[in-house]
């Protein structure tokens, strides 16, 4: 089940490959009602205790598969369901330290039905939570 | 699934799963909408499909299985197949005719394969006040033969602040009965009556109520209406639309589809409040239709 906040606690850890920490991942829902093909998405900034990753800093993974920023906008033949939780994952050696981290996290994403004004910011908006890194 | 409400030729109830947007994933599930359905006797349904079918547009064998197992557990028949043209899918283009076709062919065919009759068609729109995108015509009149292979009406959404008589909606019946098709028809949202306190407000747009009697000369195109509702007081009123004169009027015209009810107030997060607001506005709508 999804929690109500954007972003969701299950899943969140740094990145483990072998002996190394990689990076660090976000689990966020879709604050939508219906699912969105990517190309819809807008590529997404993440803030953790002050520091901001954005483009090639963070990738998606969406429904297994891994996409880059850069790479949305082109995948109109791929859709994320908005019940389906999406992962964010930060490149950043070493990870974050265990311990408790004040995350912010912000994408947007269009809705063609909606006036071309409001078309990326309607539903869309930033989300922030204090969120317990064990590992 | 024919119930009696249908050799009737009266309007009949249903729940569009809109309504539990911010509780289905969170609090509950599918089945639990379904089960709240079968208490109100709401027998017909709308999803949205790219929202309520898992792994959209290719459900898989085991989900298809669940869902014909659901519906016929509950009693429920699946009316309405909410689904877009999302005309600007592509960052800073519109879509073409083809692509827009495209999607809804694949839209089509699983509306079909669901059981679903009427398609809510939402088409990408233009500006302020909902125009829709200029080749609309186009792609919906390429597709209206695979509409009619498949036997599903698709149907835009006549939603505020677009009025009833207004020229985006002659525009659809135009096209109607220009081509003389039974596969493209209308919904009309009730939200189009509300009262002038609870409109959306749109800078610079007028976004008055239509009156109730507007419906009745669509109505020969209309497959399927949105019950919209924000909120219903203790005594089952719904003190902002006038549903006295909308039913009042549906039956008088021997309307029979289905009022698929979309609550769209407050508390929508809060665990039951949704399910509390669903059953008072059915008690209504059970009364106006004479059922009790």
């Amino acid at each position: 089940m999804l929690e109500q906040s954007i972003i969701q606690l299950r899943g969140f850890r740094n990145i483990h490959d072998g002996g190394k920490i990689t990076g660090f991942q976000i689990p966020v829902r879709l604050n939508y009602y219906r699912g969105i093909w990517l190309s819809q998405l807008r590529p997404a900034q993440v803030t953790v205790d002050g520091h901001t990753y954005t483009e090639n800093e963070i990738c998606w993974n969406i429904g297994g598969n891994i996409y880059t920023q850069q790479e949305l906008c082109h995948r109109s033949d791929v859709h994320w369901n908005n019940l389906d939780v999406a992962t964010l994952i930060i490149n950043k050696d070493g990870g974050l330290i265990p311990g408790l981290h004040e995350v912010e996290v912000y994408y947007q994403f269009s809705a063609s039905y909606l006036p071309p004004r409001i078309d990326l910011n309607f539903f869309s908006r930033p989300d922030s939570r204090k969120m317990v890194l064990v590992r | 699934m024919t119930t009696k409400t249908h050799q009737e030729k009266k309007p009949y109830r249903g729940v569009s799963l809109y309504c539990y947007a911010e509780e289905l994933g969170f609090t509950m599930t599918m089945e639990d909408c379904f089960a709240d359905m079968y208490d109100m006797g709401a027998t017909g349904l709308e999803i949205l499909a790219n929202g309520h079918i898992e792994n959209y547009p290719n459900p898989t064998d085991e989900w298809l299985e669940n869902w014909f197992s659901l519906l016929k557990k509950y009693e429920i028949e699946p009316v309405e197949y909410g689904h877009w043209v999302d005309s600007r899918l592509v960052p800073g283009q519109q879509l073409s005719t083809k692509d827009s076709y495209d999607m809804l062919v694949k839209d089509i065919k699983l509306a079909s394969k669901l059981g679903f009759s009427v398609m809510r068609t939402k088409l990408g729109v233009v500006d302020e006040i909902l125009t829709p995108v200029p080749n609309w015509q186009e792609f919906i009149e390429m597709a209206l033969p695979v509409a009619e292979e498949y036997n599903v009406k698709m149907c835009p959404e006549l939603h505020q602040p677009t009025p009833l008589k207004s020229a985006m909606v002659d525009e659809y019946v135009e096209f109607i009965e220009r081509t003389g098709t039974k596969h493209f028809g209308l919904n009309i949202d009730f939200g189009v009556f509300q009262s002038p306190e609870g409109r959306l407000q749109i800078p610079g747009v007028d976004n008055p109520p239509s009156a109730p009697e507007d419906m009745i000369a669509l109505l020969p195109y209309t497959y399927a209406c949105h019950a919209k509702f924000t909120h219903m007081t203790e005594d089952f009123i719904d003190p902002t639309h006038p549903y006295d004169e909308i039913i009042k009027i549906l039956i008088q015209e021997k309307w029979d589809g289905c009022l698929l009810s979309e609550y769209e107030g407050g508390n929508r997060s809060v665990p039951g409040y949704t399910s509390d607001q669903l059953r008072k506005q059915h008690v209504m709508m059970r009364r106006l239709l004479g059922e009790i």
